[in-house]
C-alpha cells in the first residue's frame, strides 16, 4: 500500500469522480471476473443490454489487473456453442446424444434418482466435485445441502491447489496467511510464475514490490520469465523443494538467523526440528535438489535476514508426493524467522466479522460424526479430510470465533482418487451419483482412465456447465450455467483474507441459464428440503450474508468496490494460535495423532525406471487458457492453436525428435500427442507437459470425447502410492518418469520454427 | 520497547493507514475520499518506461460490438 505523498487539494476538488468518461448508451458496472481463479475487480460496459467490453477497475488499488482472458470475455461467453437449455441424455452414456428437456422437468427426474441412490446406498453414495470458479462459488450452497442429505464426499481441484495448502498450514499454525507483498522486503517464488496475463494481480503485486526494492529468490528447474527476473535463481530439480527448504533450514538454525524470541516463546518443538534438519546437511541438499551448496546458503541467509519475507501460496509444492512436508516447511521457515502476522510479513486475517462467511453457510455441524468419519480418504490420507481437520474445532473457535473455518474451500475434503475409485467399484463402498458444475473433473485430476470407468459406472451424472465439456458428455443432464457477467457475486477469498469485494448483474443470463444459487436451492427442492436454502433470492440471499455492516446488498454496492476488515497484527499475542497447544507447532501434535511423522522429511524418488528416462512435469497454465477452459475462443486459441510440450535442444536430440515435430509423451499410466518447442531454459531431461488440453471442434462422445484422450495430460498423472503424498493421497505432477517418442501422423498439421534460444520457458 | 518493536509497531501504524485510505479511495464519494484516491494514484503511479503493466493486448482496450455479439451467439459468420 501507498506511503502518503504532497498533493493539491484544488486538483481532487475538481477531480471529483475518477472515473473514466463512458459513450454514450454505455452503462458501466463493476465486475469481479471469473474467467480465472484471481478474481480481479474489473469494470463492465454494457450496451444494448450486453457486455461489449472488459476493463480494468478506475479504483487505482486495482489499476491494471485485467488479462487477455478477462478482456475477452464477452466474446467467450457469447460462443454459439454454449448450452443455454437443459440437455438429457438420450443415447447410451458417453454417446454425446442429448435432448433438450426443461428445468422442471430435468429436476424432478434428478430429485428421484438421487432419492433412489441414496435410499439404495446411503447419502455417502452422492459425490460433487466443483471448482467454484468458471460457474463460481456456490457460496458453500453446496455442502450445505449435502450435509443436510448426509454425504461428507464432496471433492475439488482445490486439493491439489491451495485448498489444500490451506489445510495443512493449519497443523502449524491454524490459519492460512496471505503474504503482504506491499511492504515486504524478500519474496519467494518457489516455481511459480505470475505474467502479465497469468495469475495478473500477483504479476502487479510481485512487480511492484522489486520496483522498490524488495529481493526475489526463484526456485524453479527452468529459467522462466520469474527466475530471469531474480535476484538468486536455484534451478532445483523438480520436486525436490522439501529437500531445498530442509537445506535452507539447516542454514538458518546452524548460523542463528532465526527469531530466537519468538522461537522461545511461541514454537513447540524446535529441538526435535533442528535434530531432522540436521540430516540434511548442504552437500546432501546440494546432491538431492542439485544446486549449488553455497547458492543454497546464500539463499536462505537473504531469506531469513532481510525481512520480512514471504513465501506465497504456490501451485508446485501443492502438487507433489513431498507436498505436506512441503508446505509444512513454509510454514517451518515463516514462523522461525519470526514473519508471522507482521506487516511485510504473512498475515492471519481470520474471517470478516460483518460478513457470514461461506464456511458457516456450509452448516457442517449439522452432519453427523458417523457420516463424517465416512469421507473418502479418511483413513489412508486424512491430512484435509474431516478426520484430519476436526482437532481444529476447539482451536478455531478459541480464536477465530466460530469452530469451522473451510479455508480456500480446502479444508473438509473427500480424496479425489479415493472418491473416484469408490466410483467405479473398487473403493470401502459404492459411490452412484455424481454431480459436478462448472468443473471438468475428467481432467483435472489424477489418473484419467480411473476416472472415466468411474464416470461410465454411475447411476447419476449432472453437471451444471456452460459448454459441452469431455465430462459433460459423459452426463445424464447438463443445466447450462449463468457466468459472472450474468449474476451479482459476492466475493470473500474463501476465508483466506478477510476483504470483500462484490460484483454486479451486468446483463442477463441467456437462454435458461442460471446460477449456482438457483442449481442448489432447485436440488434442495427436489429433495423435498427446501427449507435448507430458504432465500427466494440471490440477492435475498446476500442481503443475508451482508447484514452485519448495517447495510443491503444493494446499498454496499452502490458504497463501494471492496470491504475492509480493520487490520490488526500479532493477534496471537492475545489469543493463541489456533492449534491444539496454542502455539506454533514445528512438531505437528495432529500429525502424530494422526499416525504420521510430525516434523517435515523428504522421501527421495522412487527407483530409475530406464525405460521412462526423463521427467515431466504438468499442471502449468498458458496465458490464453485457464484449466481446461477458453480453448473454444477464436483470439485466445490462434495464440495457442495446439499443445506444445518444451524440450531443451540435447534431450531433444536424444530422442530423436525435433523442433516443430508432432511427438509422443508416454508413461506406464498412458500417453498424450503434442507438438515440441525446443528451448534451452529447460533444463535436461525435463518434459513440460501443458495441462487441459481438448479440442472443442472434435467429435464429442466415448470415442474421442473432443481430444481429450488424445491430448489430456491427466493421462499421464499417475495416483499410485509411490507418486502420491502420504498424508493428502494428492499426485505426484513434478517429475513423474515418462519418455517422448516421435508421433507419425500426415493428419496432423505441421508447426515449424526454430529453437527459441532466448525465450524464457513459461 | 526494542528498536526492532518500535520498527514493526510503526509499519503497523502506516499499514493500518493505507488501509484506511484504500477504503475511503474505494468508495470516492466525500472529498476526503477523493483525496485519499489521488494520494494513491500519485503513489502508485509508474514511470511510463518502466511500467511492467503495460500491455498492448491490454491497451488496445479491445470491445465489442453489441450487434455483433448477438450474431456470433447465433453462430452467423462475423
Ligand atoms: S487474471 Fe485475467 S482471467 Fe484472471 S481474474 Fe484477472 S482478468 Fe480475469
Amino acid at each position: 500500500m501507498p506511503a502518503p505523498v504532497p498533493f493539491d487539494p484544488q486538483e481532487i476538488v475538481d477531480a471529483k469522480y475518477d472515473e473514466r468518461p463512458t459513450r454514450e448508451g454505455v452503462t458501466t458496472k463493476r465486475l469481479i471476473c471469473a474467467a480465472c481463479d484471481i478474481a480481479c475487480s474489473v469494470v463492465g460496459e454494457v450496451k444494448k443490454g450486453r457486455v461489449t467490453k472488459i476493463r480494468s477497475s478506475d479504483n487505482p488499488i486495482f489499476k491494471d489487473n485485467i488479462c487477455m482472458k478477462g478482456i475477452v470475455a464477452p466474446k467467450g461467453l457469447a460462443h454459439p456453442n454454449r448450452i443455454l437449455h437443459p440437455l438429457r441424455r438420450v443415447g447410451e452414456r458417453g454417446s454425446g446424444e442429448f435432448e433438450r428437456v426443461t428445468w422442471e422437468e430435468a429436476m424432478s427426474d434428478i430429485g428421484s434418482r438421487l432419492k433412489k441412490v441414496v435410499a439404495d446406498h446411503g447419502p455417502e453414495a452422492w459425490a460433487v466435485s466443483t471448482s467454484q470458479w468458471n460457474t463460481s462459488t456456490d457460496h458453500g450452497l453446496g455442502r450445505r445441502v449435502m450435509n443436510h442429505v448426509g454425504s461428507p464426499n464432496w471433492i475439488s481441484g482445490v486439493a491439489l491447489c491451495a485448498g489444500n495448502t490451506a489445510a495443512v498450514n493449519r497443523f502449524t499454525y491454524g490459519w492460512f496467511p496471505f503474504g503482504d507483498f506491499s511492504s515486504t522486503n524478500c519474496i519467494v517464488l518457489m516455481g511459480h510464475n505470475p505474467r502479465r496475463h497469468s495469475w495478473t494481480p500477483l504479476y502487479n503485486s510481485i512487480r511492484s514490490a522489486q520496483a522498490r526494492g524488495a529481493k526475489l529468490i526463484v526456485m524453479d528447474p527452468r529459467r522462466s520469465s520469474s527466475a530471469e527476473r531474480a535476484d538468486i535463481w536455484l534451478p532445483l530439480k523438480a520436486g525436490s523443494d522439501a529437500a531445498m527448504m530442509l537445506g535452507w533450514l539447516k542454514v538458518i538454525i546452524d548460523e542463528e538467523l532465526y527469531d530466537k524470541e519468538f522461537v522461545a516463546d511461541w514454537t513447540l518443538g524446535f529441538d526435535e526440528l533442528k535434530e531432522r534438519v540436521n540430516e540434511y546437511p548442504l552437500d546432501r541438499v546440494a546432491k538431492l535438489t542439485g544446486c549449488d551448496p553455497e547458492m543454497i546458503a546464500e539463499a536462505a541467509r537473504v531469506y531469513a535476514t532481510s525481512g520480512p519475507s514471504i513465501i506465497p501460496w504456490t501451485p508446485i509444492t501443492d502438487m507433489q508426493r513431498n507436498s505436506t512436508s512441503g508446505i509444512r516447511l513454509q510454514t517451518i521457515l515463516r514462523s522461525i524467522c519470526g514473519y508471522v502476522d507482521v506487516p511485510g510479513g504473512e498475515l492471519l486475517q481470520g474471517f470478516n466479522p460483518d460478513i457470514v462467511n461461506e464456511s458457516t453457510i456450509e452448516m457442517h455441524h449439522v452432519l453427523s460424526d458417523e457420516q463424517k468419519m465416512k469421507q473418502l480418504g479418511s483413513k489412508d490420507h486424512p491430512a484435509f479430510t474431516y478426520r484430519g481437520q476436526l482437532a481444529f474445532r476447539e482451536p478455531t473457535k478459541r480464536v477465530y470465533g466460530q469452530e469451522y473455518a473451510n479455508l480456500v474451500t480446502g479444508c473438509h475434503m473427500a480424496t479425489p482418487s479415493e472418491t473416484f475409485r469408490a466410483m467405479a467399484g473398487e473403493g470401502e463402498y459404492p459411490v452412484k451419483a455424481f454431480f459436478f458444475l462448472g468443473n471438468n473433473p475428467l481432467m483435472s485430476y489424477a489418473n484419467m482412465p480411473l476416472i472415466h470407468k468411474a464416470m461410465m459406472n454411475q447411476d447419476l451424472i449432472v453437471s451444471h456447465e456452460q459448454f459441452m465439456t469431455p465430462s459433460a458428455q459423459l452426463a445424464d443432464y447438463i443445466l447450462p450455467a449463468d457466468s459472472w457477467l450474468e449474476r451479482p457475486w459476492i466475493h470473500d477469498m474463501f476465508g483466506w483474507m478477510s476483504t470483500i469485494r462484490f460484483s454486479e448483474k451486468a446483463m442477463d443470463p441467456p437462454g435458461e441459464c442460471k446460477s449456482t444459487f438457483e442449481f442448489w436451492k432447485q436440488i434442495a427442492g427436489a429433495l423435498d428440503m427446501p427449507e435448507t436454502v430458504p432465500w427466494d433470492t440471490i440477492e435475498d440471499f446476500y442481503d443475508y450474508r451482508v447484514a452485519g455492516t448495517g447495510k443491503s446488498f444493494a446499498d454496499l454496492i452502490s458504497d463501494t468496490d471492496v470491504h475492509f476488515k480493520k487490520p490488526a497484527f500479532k493477534t496471537y499475542e492475545k489469543t493463541g494460535f489456533a492449534t491444539p497447544s496454542g502455539k506454533v507447532e514445528l512438531k505437528s501434535s495432529l500429525l502424530e495423532e494422526l499416525g504420521f511423522d510430525p516434523l517435515p522429511y523428504f522421501r527421495e524418488d522412487p527407483p530409475h525406471d530406464k525405460d521412462y528416462p526423463l521427467k515431466m512435469f504438468t499442471g502449468v497454465r498458458e496465458d490464453p487458457f485457464f484449466q481446461t477452459g477458453h480453448r473454444h475462443i477464436p483470439e485466445m486459441r490462434a495464440r495457442c492453436p495446439e499443445p506444445q510440450i518444451f524440450l531443451n535442444e540435447k534431450t531433444a536430440k536424444a530422442a530423436g525428435v525435433s523442433e516443430g515435430d508432432w511427438v509422443t509423451v508416454e508413461n506406464q499410466l498412458g500417453s498424450v500427442k503434442a507438438i515440441l518447442a525446443v528451448k534451452d531454459a529447460m533444463p535436461d531431461d525435463l518434459v513440460r507437459v501443458p495441462h487441459g488440453w481438448w479440442k472443442p471442434e472434435m467429435a464429442q462422445g466415448n470415442g474421442s470425447l473432443s481430444g481429450a484422450w488424445d491430448y489430456s495430460d491427466a493421462q499421464l498423472c499417475r495416483d499410485d502410492p509411490d507418486y502420491l503424498d502420504r498424508e493428502q493421497g494428492i499426485p505426484h505432477l513434478k517429475g513423474i518418469p515418462c519418455r517422448v517418442v516421435p508421433f507419425a501422423s500426415d493428419a496432423l498439421d505441421e508447426v515449424g520454427g526454430k529453437t527459441q534460444h532466448m525465450e524464457p520457458a513459461e | 520497547m526494542s528498536s526492532e518493536q518500535k520498527r514493526i509497531r510503526k509499519k503497523e501504524r502506516s499499514t493500518r493507514l493505507a488501509i484506511w485510505m484504500a477504503a475511503r479511495s474505494s468508495r470516492n464519494k466525500t472529498f476526503l475520499d477523493r483525496m485519499c484516491r489521488k494520494m494513491i494514484i500519485k503513489a502508485t503511479a509508474v514511470d511510463p518506461v518502466n511500467d511492467f503493466m503495460r500491455d498492448e493486448f491490454v491497451d488496445n482496450d479491445q470491445g465489442f460490438d453489441p450487434e455483433e455479439l448477438d450474431r456470433y451467439q447465433r453462430g452467423e459468420a462475423v
